[in-house]
């Protein structure tokens, strides 16, 4: 006989053997492809929980990390990576976002009856999610859970992860109960998958729901915050009382919104509050204190301020590092900037570093950031500014997962762990470092380049005040230009020796081509005058023609 | 170098001066002390934050700071009893009666104000919630004490108050009618009234609902108590006197309305706010007992402000009603020793009466008259030096302090201004302060606001 | 009491339209009765009565009298003070001031010892007489007419002689106001007047005295919903809209210029072909040709650069009004001669880092670079009585006090052109003179007697008489 045949005993514990093997190694869904195996050789393995790994191999199997050391190697299966010259962290977290969320609903768009101020911020404010049957308005319901309404995938978890961000705490953006958060791998197929736990925290903002409605003003939250509280102990102890004895007592209305914030009152849950200003740390702080809440800070821009009481209170810090910077352009009309806004941003990016010192726990988070390529190099600002490199890491690893409640799972390279990992070349901190590799549940990302540094493409690149010097062949003058863009549709005004008014029939193209027409003096005489130009270099140069003279070029500059 | 050096030592001594001085003498002054009289010559000694003596030739410690004040004043602190000062929000104007809010949710220490208050010699504030509603917030009484925390600013022991409002404001009387958009109740003072007995009956009920919980509670511990409710809980502590009411008003039908209401329901108004026709009917206002917290000449800015007169402290003060000058705004209130003294002008006050209008007057409508409002041993040490006498327009403060220690002196003031220059040029060069190469245009400067804060209907900037 | 029965026969809503009178000379009692009557029953119909009313109307102006104070201190302005002078008064102009001058026979005496007399204060920069109640009651506000351009809006034509507000300041010791309109990019024509009249002529000293401009300004809200909302947030865009706002400007004023060339030429030569007549242009003839100032408010610096730049390309005569940066700016008005009113001292300084004082300190700065200046409430109505007290604050910040006496009453008067008849005591300047018990600038001093035009002034108003109604209410 050719062909071997075991024995039949032994044959059909094989069947029964290979059944099973089909069994647990049969997917559940498409995703699952046949190789989940890998491992990264001859790599820094800088673990955070232990001494870094000079040269070592991380094996991981099935979602999770089976080993970690210079002397693990990898198994027969698994697929080769040749860490030489990379450095392998834990992923990072990112420990308040709104990512996987829905594109925020669009307000009516600003300008219209309102005009500025009060209305517009109405108008802009994204409309929270809103429970079924609720007994409160959107924006007040602790009962909206966003594991409900995250998506995955999109341009946003894209970029974040691109980054080295591999999990990511989200939550609903507006409201002032804003609903449960969860933490999120930035992979997964459904929703389900992205999940690593839930409900992780409830969500407190202090900006009023501008709905007209109570309450519109801080004063108004705290009191409804304070009464919902208030009334979530007693529609625990009501709810009790009625389960204990249900005859002949009417039942309590059920109220989902209160019965979410038991937990909180309970202290079994934690808070995460809003908070950037030192006022509006203490106040959170109060807050917390009257209704003996677990407390987390968001925010935390002057947390330093407060370090002592965060201490004693040991309420940890998810640090923005969305540092403050100016965003107005010079303008000598303009008041200077106060001092205290001055001195605001300098302290900003030291605040990391004293919460280090001040024994206060904290974890960074991009905070509303818009680049996610910002998240390392601000770190880097902090660390600059007072704060050890060593802390920085411990801040997007193992100190979020200790604060969020996952530190068995995430945080650190330890065996038994999820596969997060983020791979480099260079120093993470490293100015010039690059993100080579990213791992999230055991399987690795398509890193896509970080965009070149720099304002966003296309939108804005023509808005600001331009000086335009034209030559119409009897010497420069020289207007100003003030223009807006939005998308391909260019407004603006001249200004000067040419006459007042406003541009019309204005368009930019995304290759940077320029056209408008607007009205002019010359001469005595108003003259339809036609500009067209290209954006190159933060300079527009171009013809100008005017009806009935002799054409013209003009150079249109920008403030640097 | 030489610069950097005399920076640091000044502000060495300002830290050093500022803080840990325990004790201070001033020396050789005209102390007005309200209650004593004017003293001539005169030293007042302070220590542990307390006024320890008052006298001619007074030894003081080795350590102690002296200050010579030959030719300066010194006056009790000046207490604002109506003021919006660092609160990041006034009014909470969505429903009638908001008495579940408070303003002591919203402080804000970095307001600047605070210290241009300071230097008018405006030791403490009574910070208020707006008029928008008939019945507001709940107010703080704070020292000023900038640059501490906010806790350190809540005045010891200072009676819980509220803010009630009547007239125009609460009406809404000047925004127009929008089409579609229904009107708040009230808008007329009716309503105003109805409001406010409304709130007091369902307060009353709600005290009788607790007050039979707690009797019922002793026999059955498992009794789950009724629903705590913050709106009604501060109206309960007005009927059992336990809470202020500082009542915003004009005219004189209201004030009797309000009268009337507190009447009904057993309780007392502890102060009228503005109450500018309350010369109309000084007998009732004092009759009931309350106090009037006005201005001194204000008039004519709204309808129901048309007919006051600027005699109004003077026939008030003659019928018996406690009487104390307040600004109700940033700007007045650093100039309240003149608006005290055009209280000797139209109506022939005394210099003490005048006196009393912006120290023990408004002490004792804040319940806390045994603490300040008048320079006596034993009192807590909140004074101003003045350059000359307070109720002359030539006259400016030297230095203000708070529990002894001082919170705004002009030469500090004045030898400071260049290091903050300087300090500016500095903060200007760091890489988060540069302007960016193509940034957003800054916003318009917003002008500031002016005359009578509780008649603002934008939040303040 | 027949006019007083007859009175009460009507009902309330018509008896708005008859003013008591007084007979000169009344006996006091009946007077006191009369008033409190009246005062009791109005009382119920306040509201009733024509907004503006003071209980109590002037309906005839005082004569011109001849009088002499003795015995007082002069504080002339124009020079030193006179211990125990006297000043006599005839035909509603100072006749003679000294200290050994001759009474005319038939003079009225005043008892001057211990008092001392000053100018009467001139307050250059409020909207005096326009509004009565500007919030509740519209009907009572002239202050600005729709439309950006009403140079032929005239201050003088919509004053209110019987405003309350008018009385309640002459009382003060202010005498004189300019009140102007405002709104718009040019606003109108605002009107010197005395703060004593029957009617606006009577009151009027200059009644087209300036043109005022709103130079474009940035800075936007200070409290109230409709301000805030038309002004874009975005400074860029506001500084666009306010070039375009001048340009404007610029050109109306270019067109009254050519249009006024053209109405003189037509004058001398009539076989030209006639212009026709424009009444929004013709006022502007004489201030184009800077032959009266034009007042621009201006409180920022670069505004107020701006404003001086104009006027200086477009040869007017300019006033700034408001002033609050113009110590940063003295070199240049130094170098242009530009004055300023300024009506920010009791304004709180708009900058967080802005020094506390400094806005008190504003005019010593002034007066210290050589800057032209005046003091002035910068008020509607209700506040102007404290004009002394602007002037105090700014002496207890560094104006010596003798100049802060001048900032209310000569430097108005020769800000404005009127120094020839106003603004000092000298022999030939019209009697408008304050008699008081001390120091003028200080609050608790008395006002004992007052002169317009040398006309007396009977030193009561609506406050007093509301005072004296409810005084002794038991």
């Amino acid at each position: 006989m050719g062909i071997w045949l075991p024995m039949p005993k032994v044959r059909s514990r094989l069947l029964v053997a290979t059944l099973l093997l089909l069994l647990v190694v049969n997917p559940l869904n498409a995703q699952r492809s046949a190789i989940d195996t890998y491992a990264i050789t001859n790599a820094r393995i800088v673990t955070v929980s232990g001494p870094v790994i000079e040269r070592g191999t991380v094996v991981i199997r099935n979602g999770l990390i089976v080993a970690a050391g210079a002397n693990a190697s990898p198994p027969p299966d698994a697929r080769v990576i040749d860490g030489t010259g990379l450095t392998v962290y834990p992923g990072l977290i990112d420990s308040y976002t709104n990512l996987a969320l829905p594109e925020a609903a669009p307000g009516p768009s600003p300008g219209g009856g309102g005009g500025g101020g009060f209305f517009l911020l109405q108008q802009q404010q994204a409309r929270p999610p809103s429970g079924p049957n609720s007994t409160q308005p959107a924006g007040l319901q602790p009962e909206v859970m966003v594991e409900d309404v995250i998506r995955p995938g999109g341009n946003e978890i894209e970029s974040w992860r691109s980054a080295g961000v591999t999990t990511a705490l989200t939550l609903p953006r507006s409201g002032i109960w804003m609903g449960q958060s969860a933490l999120i791998n930035l992979s997964g197929d459904t929703p389900q998958q992205m999940i690593v736990r839930s409900p992780v925290a409830m969500h407190v903002g202090f900006t009023p729901l501008r709905t007209g409605a109570y309450p519109g003003s801080l004063m108004g939250v705290f009191s409804t915050l304070r009464q919902m509280m208030l009334d979530a102990q007693r529609y625990r102890d009501a709810m009790q009382s009625y389960e204990r004895n249900p005859r002949g007592t009417r039942r309590p209305d059920t109220d989902r919104s209160l019965a979410a914030l038991i937990p909180v009152v309970d202290g079994r849950m934690p808070v995460v509050m809003v908070a950037n200003s030192e006022r509006e740390i203490t106040r959170a702080l109060d807050l917390a204190s009257e209704f003996k809440l677990k407390l987390i800070i968001a925010g935390g821009q002057e947390a330093e301020k407060v370090a002592e009481r965060l201490a004693k209170q040991d309420v940890p810090v998810l640090l923005s590092l969305n540092l403050p910077r100016r965003t107005t352009a010079a303008l000598p009309e303009a008041d200077p900037e106060p001092l205290r806004v001055l001195r605001e941003r300098v302290e900003a990016q030291q605040t990391a570093g004293k919460l280090a010192k001040a024994g206060v726990r904290f974890a960074f988070e991009s905070g509303s950031m818009t680049n996610a390529s910002d998240l390392l190099s601000n770190a880097n600002k902090t660390i600059e500014s007072g704060l050890q490199p060593l802390d920085a890491l411990r801040a997007f690893t193992i100190w979020p997962a200790e604060i969020l409640g996952v530190k068995d799972q995430l945080g650190s390279i330890e065996v038994g762990k999820i596969a997060n990992l983020t791979v480099t070349r260079g120093d993470l901190f490293e100015r010039n470092s690059r993100i080579t590799h990213v791992f999230i549940d055991g399987r690795p990302i398509d890193v896509r380049p970080a965009a070149p540094g720099g304002p966003p493409q296309g939108r804005n690149s023509l808005a600001g005040m331009w000086t335009v010097v034209i030559n119409l062949g009897q010497g420069d003058r020289t207007i100003s230009l003030t223009l807006q863009q939005e998308g391909e549709r260019v407004t603006g005004s001249i200004s000067g020796p040419l006459g007042a008014g406003e541009i019309s029939n204005g368009s930019a193209s995304n290759t940077g081509e320029v056209r408008f027409t607007v009205s002019v003096n010359v001469e005595g005489q108003t003259k339809e005058a036609t500009f067209t130009g290209n954006l190159a270099n933060n300079q527009i140069r171009g013809n100008v023609t005017i009806v009935g003279a002799a054409p013209g070029t003009f150079t249109a500059t920008r403030p640097n | 170098m030489k610069r950097l050096i005399v920076f640091l030592i000044i502000l060495g001594t300002f830290a050093l001066t500022a803080h840990a001085q325990t004790e201070t003498l001033i020396r050789n002054a005209t102390v007005l002390t309200v209650t004593q009289g004017t003293l001539q010559n005169t030293d007042v000694l302070m220590r542990n934050g307390k006024i320890a003596a008052i006298g001619k030739n007074l030894k003081a410690s080795a350590n102690a700071r002296v200050i010579d004040a030959t030719g300066k004043y010194v006056m009790p602190g000046i207490i604002d009893c109506h003021s919006h000062s660092m609160l990041d929000t006034i009014n909470e104007g969505t429903l009638s009666v908001t008495s579940m809010v408070r303003t002591r949710d919203v402080l804000n220490t970095t307001d600047v104000d605070l210290y241009r208050e300071l230097a008018g010699g405006v030791t403490t504030l009574n910070l208020l919630h707006g008029s928008a509603n008939p019945i507001g917030g709940l107010n703080t009484v704070v020292k000023i004490k900038y640059g501490r925390p906010a806790s350190e600013f809540l005045f010891p022991g200072a009676m819980p108050g509220i803010k009630f409002a009547l007239g125009e404001n609460v009406k809404q009387s000047s925004r127009p009618n929008l089409p579609g958009v229904p009107r708040r109740y009230p808008s007329t003072r009716m309503g105003v009234e109805e409001t406010i007995r409304d709130a007091f009956v369902r307060a009353r009920d709600y005290k009788r609902t607790w007050d039979e919980y707690r009797e019922a509670v002793k026999k059955d511990k498992n009794l789950v108590p009724p629903r705590r409710d913050l709106q009604l809980e501060p109206l309960v502590e007005i009927l059992e006197g336990k809470r202020y009411v500082h009542a915003h008003c004009y005219i004189a039908s209201e004030i009797l309305m309000l009268i009337n209401i507190a009447d009904e329901f057993g309780f007392k108004i502890k102060t009228f706010q503005h109450v500018l026709e309350g010369y109309k009917v000084a007998k009732e206002i004092a009759a009931h007992g309350a106090g009037a917290s006005i201005f001194a000449d204000s008039w004519g800015y709204k309808i129901e402000a048309y007919d006051a007169i600027p005699y109004n402290a003077a026939i008030l003060t003659r019928a018996g009603v406690v009487v104390s000058m307040n600004s109700d705004s940033d700007e007045r209130a650093r100039r309240l020793n003149i608006e005290a003294a055009k209280a000797m002008h139209w109506g022939d006050l005394t210099e003490e009466q005048a006196l009393k209008l912006v120290t023990l007057n408004p002490a004792i409508q804040l319940g806390i008259q045994e603490r300040v409002g008048s320079l006596e041993v034993g009192k807590d040490a909140d004074l101003a030096i003045w350059n000359g006498h307070p109720f002359s327009v030539y006259s400016r403060v030297d230095t203000t302090f708070i529990d002894g220690d001082i919170y705004f002196d002009r030469e500090k003031d004045l030898a400071q201004r260049a290091a903050l220059a300087k300090e500016r040029a500095t903060l200007e060069q760091a890489e988060p302060n540069k302007p960016p190469a193509r940034g957003q245009s800054p916003q318009t400067p917003r002008r500031r606001p002016s005359g009578h804060e509780d008649d603002a209907e934008v939040e303040k900037p | 009491m027949n006019s007083i029965q007859r009175h009460f026969s009507r009902n309330g809503a018509t008896a708005q339209r008859e003013n008591i009178t007084l007979r000169r000379g009344a006996v006091a009692g009946e007077k006191y009765v009369k008033i409190l009557l009246t005062l009791i029953l109005c009382a119920g119909s306040v509201l009733a009565q024509q907004i503006g009313n003071p209980t109590m109307q002037q309906g005839v102006l005082p004569p011109r009298g001849t009088f002499a104070i003795r015995n007082a201190r002069i504080v002339t302005v124009s020079g030193p003070d006179i211990e125990n002078g006297t000043v006599v008064i005839r035909d509603g102009k100072i006749e003679a001031v000294g200290t050994n001058v001759s009474v005319p026979a038939g003079a009225q005496m005043i008892d001057g010892h211990g008092l001392s007399v000053y100018p009467g204060m001139i307050d250059a920069g409020t909207n005096m007489g326009l509004v009565e109640v500007p919030q509740g009651a519209n009907g009572t506000v002239d202050l600005s007419e729709v439309g950006e351009f009403n140079p032929n809006a005239k201050a003088i034509s919509a004053v209110n002689p019987h405003s309350a507000h008018i009385g309640v300041t002459r009382v003060e010791g202010i005498t004189n106001t300019l009140t102007a309109p405002t709104g718009g990019l040019i606003s109108g024509q605002a009107a010197l007047i005395n703060l004593l009249g029957t009617s606006p002529k009577e009151m009027a000293v200059v009644p087209q005295a300036a043109l005022v401009i709103n130079y474009p300004r940035i800075g936007f809200g200070g409290g109230g919903f409709g301000g805030g909302f038309q002004q874009p947030a975005n400074l860029a865009e506001t500084l666009t809209a306010n070039e375009r706002q001048v340009e404007q400007i610029r050109k109306m004023l270019r067109d009254a210029e050519a249009y006024g060339r053209a109405q003189d030429a037509y004058a001398k030569d009539k076989s030209l072909p006639r212009p026709d007549r424009n009444v929004v242009l013709e006022p502007l003839v004489p201030y184009v040709r800077g032959e009266q100032p034009v007042i621009f408010r201006a409180d920022r610096e670069a505004e107020i650069r701006g404003a001086i730049r104009f006027a200086d390309e477009m040869k007017l005569k300019a006033i700034i009004l408001g002033g609050n940066d113009a110590s940063k700016v003295a070199s240049l008005l130094k170098e242009k001669n530009v004055p300023v009113i300024l009506t920010g001292i009791f304004s709180l300084p708009s900058r967080e880092d802005d020094a506390y004082d400094s806005l008190y300190e504003n005019a010593a700065k002034l007066q210290q670079a050589g800057v032209r200046f005046c003091i002035s409430t910068g008020d509607a109505g209700p506040e102007v009585r404290n004009l002394a007290q602007y002037a105090g604050m700014a002496a207890a910040f560094g104006l010596s006090k003798a100049d802060a006496v001048k900032s209310v009453t000569l430097y108005p008067a020769q800000i404005l052109n009127v120094a020839d008849r106003l603004g000092s005591i000298e022999v030939g300047k019209m009697a408008n003179l304050v008699v008081t018990d001390g120091d003028l600038l200080e609050v608790r001093t008395r006002i004992k007697y007052l002169l317009i035009d040398g006309r007396p002034v009977v030193l009561t108003s609506r406050h007093t008489e509301l005072n004296d109604a409810f005084k002794n209410r038991k």
